[in-house]
């Protein structure tokens, strides 16, 4: 699997305001890798992906990315609920510069969009308004955005959050059927399914370190985040 | 048909015509204002307006220059003003409000003080405030047209693009949108279409007219494209009724227009929740 990474971040750092929020970060990320990302709340977690994504540019260090499609899905909490934007359309936004005039897609284009609901099972809600979802089937929707653009790498910024068990075990699910095709790199905060499902975890807390699922320790679940014990000792 | 007089009054049908024009480019734009939530931004675009037209008028009065009308300082305030305000909003994030009301105040003492720089009687103020149908000549209607004409034609080559920009930023600058510039291009638009509606009703009630229409718009559609043809068919009627009734009973058409507007807002809303209450039931 270790051929050349997708991505590779060197040296990087990066400061909001002159507070650091990430200092001296190296990782590569190679093609069909399942990340995890942990961390402490504000330890920068979701700034490395808007780092990855070019959203944010970094104070120092440089990352390497070719060309790299991304799919992106954000927390939905993020989004303006009373946006009159229906679930169709919010996949169509994954491959916008498709759009014709006035936002006219073309047949493939929307069959492609339709494709994507159906792989997601959201068909039956494709004309409702975004807003109008639960969490879980609006984490779907972004899933399906993400997708329809066949990208190479997707980012989810803890897609499970405050959703209930079922949804939640379908999400996974449905990421398990994925990283067959892509890579996948996932914030959360759920270290139990993470240590369960992800080949590698990348522990952010100003700096990453990687470590594999059975090196995560229990205490990481009521927040107390440490190095590797293995470099303790 | 007492009602029907105005229809063969010469300034009404410029009124008329002209009001219709504009209602075009405002629902559309209004659409983007209100989902974007810049409409406090867009309401400093529109008072600094004052400042362009107070210039000019300035300029024309004092120095003879008989082509300069305010109208076209305006134009240059309102894209002036939507530039500044724009890269304002962009790099200074906290705070902006401040920084966007100091524009607003700005743009309002300049105009008026160029007002009351010109010489003879100034009852330019009262219409660059409140309207008057009777600045509408020939020449504004083609002015109109080919304005709203621009507009749509931007938007609808952009029409995506917007959406995305105005619905998350992220993910246009994943699809390779230049956010940045696709916001200042929305803003200019903003900027075109508060100079199309002011001389129907003037810089301080245009906010009403180009943002409530949207919103009443929006309780009732699930899209964006939806909502824009329906406020546009609402500033339509608006605009149409509100010249009729204005000249029923003789009161000025801007503040009729906005009146109407707003009582219509409320309406909508009774509406709304009692369809709401009715859904639950």
């Amino acid at each position: 699997m270790k051929e050349k990474p997708l991505i590779e971040l060197t040296d990087l750092s990066f400061a909001y305001e002159k507070v650091p929020i990430l200092e001296n970060v190296n990782i590569k990320i190679f093609p069909g890798e399942f990340i995890g990302i942990i961390g402490p709340n504000g330890g920068g977690k979701t700034t490395l992906l808007k780092l990855i994504m070019g959203f944010l540019k970094p104070s120092q260090g440089s990352i390497r990315k070719d060309n790299l499609k991304i799919g992106y899905v954000p927390q939905t909490n993020r989004l303006d609920k009373l946006f009159p934007i229906t679930v169709f359309e919010l996949v169509l936004m994954g491959i916008l510069d498709e759009a014709r005039w006035f936002g006219k897609f073309s047949k493939e284009n929307k069959e492609k969009a339709l494709g994507a609901l159906e792989r997601l099972q959201l068909l039956p809600h494709a004309d409702k308004t975004f807003g109008s979802l639960s969490g879980g089937l609006a984490q779907r929707a972004l899933i399906a955005r993400a997708l329809v653009s066949d990208p190479e790498i997707l980012l989810l910024d803890e897609p499970t959050a405050s959703i209930d068990v079922e949804t939640k075990k379908k999400i996974y699910e449905i990421l398990g059927e994925i990283k067959e095709t892509i890579t996948i790199l996932m914030v959360t905060h759920d270290l139990n399914i993470a240590i369960e499902k992800v080949e590698r975890i990348l522990m952010v807390e100003k700096t990453v370190s990687s470590l594999s699922p059975k090196e995560v320790c229990k205490h990481f679940a009521v927040g107390l985040y440490h190095t590797p014990l293995k470099e303790l000792k | 048909m007492d009602f029907l007089t105005p229809l063969f009054n010469p300034f009404l049908q410029n009124a008329l015509i002209a009001a219709i024009l504009a209602s075009f480019a405002s629902g559309v734009i209004g659409s983007y204002v209100v989902v974007k939530r810049i409409v406090f931004i867009s309401g400093s675009i529109a008072h600094s307006v004052l400042g362009g037209m107070g210039l000019f008028l300035w300029l024309k009065r004092v120095y003879g220059i008989d082509w300069l009308e305010p109208i076209y300082g305006a134009f240059l305030a309102a894209i002036l003003s939507a530039l500044l305000i724009g890269w304002i909003s962009l790099k200074f994030k906290q705070r902006k409000d401040a920084v966007i009301a100091s524009i607003w105040s700005t743009g309002m003492a300049i105009g008026v003080i160029f007002v009351s720089l010109t010489p003879g009687y100034n009852v330019e103020l009262m219409n660059f405030l409140f309207g008057n149908i009777l600045w509408i000549t020939k020449t504004d209607l083609w002015l109109l047209l080919i304005l709203d004409l621009f507009v749509l034609w931007i938007v609808g080559k952009n029409y995506f693009k917007f959406l995305a920009v105005c619905f998350d930023e992220e993910q246009a600058v994943l699809q390779g949108v230049h956010v940045e510039r696709t916001y200042l291009l929305l803003l200019s638009l903003v900027a075109l279409s508060v100079v199309l509606l002011i001389e129907i009703i003037g810089v301080i009630l245009v906010i009403a007219l180009l943002t409530l229409p949207p919103t009443i718009a929006g309780l009732f559609t699930r899209k964006l494209s939806k909502m824009m043809v329906f406020a546009v068919l609402l500033t339509i009627i608006f605009n149409v009724v509100g010249v009729f009734a204005s000249y029923q009973i003789n009161w000025p058409m801007g503040a009729t227009i906005a009146l109407l507007v707003a009582a219509a807002y409320l309406l909508s809303l009774l509406i709304k929740n009692s369809l709401t209450i009715r859904a639950k039931i």
